[in-house]
């Protein structure tokens, strides 16, 4: 079912975190980097989404394709990034049924809430980037800048591909 | 009937912040009733002490993720009463509306997110997403304008940055106003939805007299300034505040109560509707009509009801004030700076859950002195005088209706226990 009235709109790529928390900055980095790069297909939006919480579902409402772009933790080594679907993730959060305050609410809960307003786009594809750190200020470790490239020509490849 | 009753609800959900219920009722008679308040204290005003005045706003906002206007807007108040400072016309216009979009932002989470899941039989959001994804949806749409109309006006939806004392330091373009003007007018069809939703929801039938108090302007429905007003008769400069609040401590509560002309009172939506009903928009008050609440209303249920004639008057309102600012143009100011860097003052604003003081001593430009008196605060005392009136009348229920009817009567105040420094779990004991 698609919930919105808009018709359907082709691929969205959705960077989230806050580049003012050092790594978390990596998603927006890479949007960065695919703008710059020029060679994104027509039909694909870039979008810095920031920290929407449980406006994700609205961001991403309408598309049949979303590729979301985040720092992870995954427990793996700083600058090391994984591409993966829903299907290959269990969700984790403090309070995925928002019963408690929804001060948490972050990509988990968006991606619950999406699953029960029907409304997950048909294609959801995430690349992680392992964070070295997440302090109080703008800028990437060399590590994780290193995979914002990586991760750009891996989503460019995805698109063209 | 049942004459012993012990709740210990710890940790009530659906708030913000951490707050217990706890109950015991022996034989009939009610021996403890307490919402004990577990949040650790913050020391906000401590962190001030010492700070350049420049810094009292964007500290103080901190306070809170969901008023953080409301906190930037009283501070900068009271830095400006402290120190001369007479914000310009366009300031005032451009407060007031981003102003709105926190209200609005805050009273949908409060109404759908955290209310309603009661009112339609379910846990919470997700399964209403389920049953209803068009009230869900709203609910975001509507969320997602008034963040975006902070956004505009104070650089970010939450935490604003472009606000400072006497001004602003980033104005929106005419196309940005244009624009949410249009997203405004679109979204009064969500509106309507909203207020169709609430009047099919039945209010618990509570009623429990009490003093509202809310801040009050003849020619406005007061949110920022004006004076302090009561439903018991008085009205006080809101420099003179703490011959209103007059904070005490109890064992049970890491935040202080307020007690003014009886032992509580009540501060928020249903505070200011009772006090500033007359001030209310045209719509608002259709809207309240056809929700059946008029002044005064005693059921502290009803919060939420006139949080929803809110929702409505700050449509209305902000789309009067974009039409203002399109028509007069927002041009550049510098902000009016400070006439002395020594001197105390208040700054008063009515947040979403009710009236925020902020009262600070400022010597040679820096902060020396910090009182932060919030809402959720100065409605503990009422709160639990409510639970006291209702626990006996419903001694009959089965305990989990007693718990779900004392989670519902504390969750209608939209307590932010954090905020207060101080929330809630029911402890039946």
């Amino acid at each position: 079912m698609n919930l919105d009235d808009q018709p359907s709109r082709g691929t969205l790529i959705l960077a989230l975190g806050n580049p003012l928390r050092g790594d978390d900055g990596a998603g927006a980095a890479v949007i960065e980097t695919l703008a710059s790069l020029g060679q994104v297909p027509p039909g694909v939006d870039l979008l810095d989404g920031g920290t929407p919480g449980l406006e994700t579902v609205l961001l991403w409402q309408g598309y049949q394709r979303v590729i979301v772009i985040d720092a992870a933790e995954m427990g793996f080594e700083p600058g090391e990034w994984r591409r993966f679907t829903r299907e290959d993730v269990i969700l984790q959060s403090r309070d995925l049924t928002l019963r408690g305050t929804l001060h948490y609410a972050g990509l988990a809960e968006a991606i619950r809430l999406a699953e029960a307003l029907d409304s997950l786009p048909s294609t959801l594809t995430f690349y992680g980037i392992q964070p070295a750190e997440l302090g109080w200020q703008p800028g990437l470790t060399p590590a994780v800048q290193h995979a914002v490239s990586e991760v750009a020509q891996a989503v460019l490849a995805e698109l063209i591909g | 009937m049942t004459t012993n009753v012990k709740i210990d609800v710890h940790h009530l959900t659906r708030v913000e912040g951490h707050g217990n219920i706890v109950v015991d009722v022996v034989k009939g008679e009610l021996k403890q009733c307490n919402l004990q308040i577990v949040e650790t204290p913050r020391f906000f005003e401590a962190m001030l002490r010492g700070r350049p005045y420049l810094e009292s706003s964007h500290i103080t906002s901190r306070i809170c993720g969901i008023c953080a206007v409301g906190h930037a807007t009283a501070s900068l108040r009271a830095t400006e009463n402290a120190l001369g400072v007479v914000p310009s016309e366009q300031t005032v216009l451009l407060r007031k509306l981003n102003f709105f979009g926190e209200i609005l932002d805050s009273h949908i989470l409060h109404a759908y997110m955290l209310v309603a899941p009661d009112f339609l039989g379910v846990g919470s959001v997700i399964p209403l997403a389920r049953s209803a994804p068009e009230v869900v949806l709203r609910a975001l749409r509507i969320k997602k304008l008034s963040g975006d109309l902070c956004a505009a006006i104070c650089g970010r939806h939450t935490h604003p940055i472009a606000m400072t004392v006497g001004g602003f330091t980033h104005f929106p373009t005419k196309s940005t106003l244009e624009q949410l003007r249009e997203r405004f007018e679109a979204a009064q069809a969500d509106v309507d939805a909203t207020v169709e939703l609430f009047q099919k929801l039945e209010m618990p039938n509570f009623e429990r007299d009490t003093e509202y108090i809310a801040l009050h302007k003849k020619d406005e429905y007061c949110f920022i300034d004006g004076e302090i007003k009561s439903t018991d008769g008085g009205i006080w400069p809101i420099s003179r505040y703490r011959e209103v609040t007059n904070e005490y401590c109890v064992p049970h509560s890491s935040a202080k109560h307020t007690r003014n002309q009886r032992e509580t009172y009540m501060v928020g939506a249903l505070a200011r509707f009772n006090v500033s009903y007359d001030q209310l928009s045209p719509k608002a008050k259709q809207a309240a009509n056809a929700l059946s609440i008029k002044p005064k209303t005693a059921n502290p249920y009803k919060n939420t009801v006139a949080q929803v004639v809110e929702i409505v008057h700050a449509v209305e309102e902000s789309i009067k004030l974009l039409d203002q600012l399109i028509a007069r143009g927002v041009k550049w100011e510098d902000p009016v700076p400070p006439a002395r860097l020594t001197g105390e003052g208040v700054g008063a604003a009515e947040v979403p859950r009710g009236v925020l003081f902020h009262n600070y001593v400022i010597t040679e430009g820096r902060v020396t002195g910090a009182n932060c008196i919030i809402p959720t605060g100065q409605n503990l005392a009422n709160i639990e005088a409510d639970m006291r009136a209702l626990v006996p009348s419903i001694l009959d229920r089965p305990q989990e209706d007693i718990t779900l009817a004392l989670e519902m009567l504390v969750r209608a105040y939209d307590p932010c226990i954090s905020c207060s420094t101080h929330l809630l779990d029911v402890k039946f004991v």
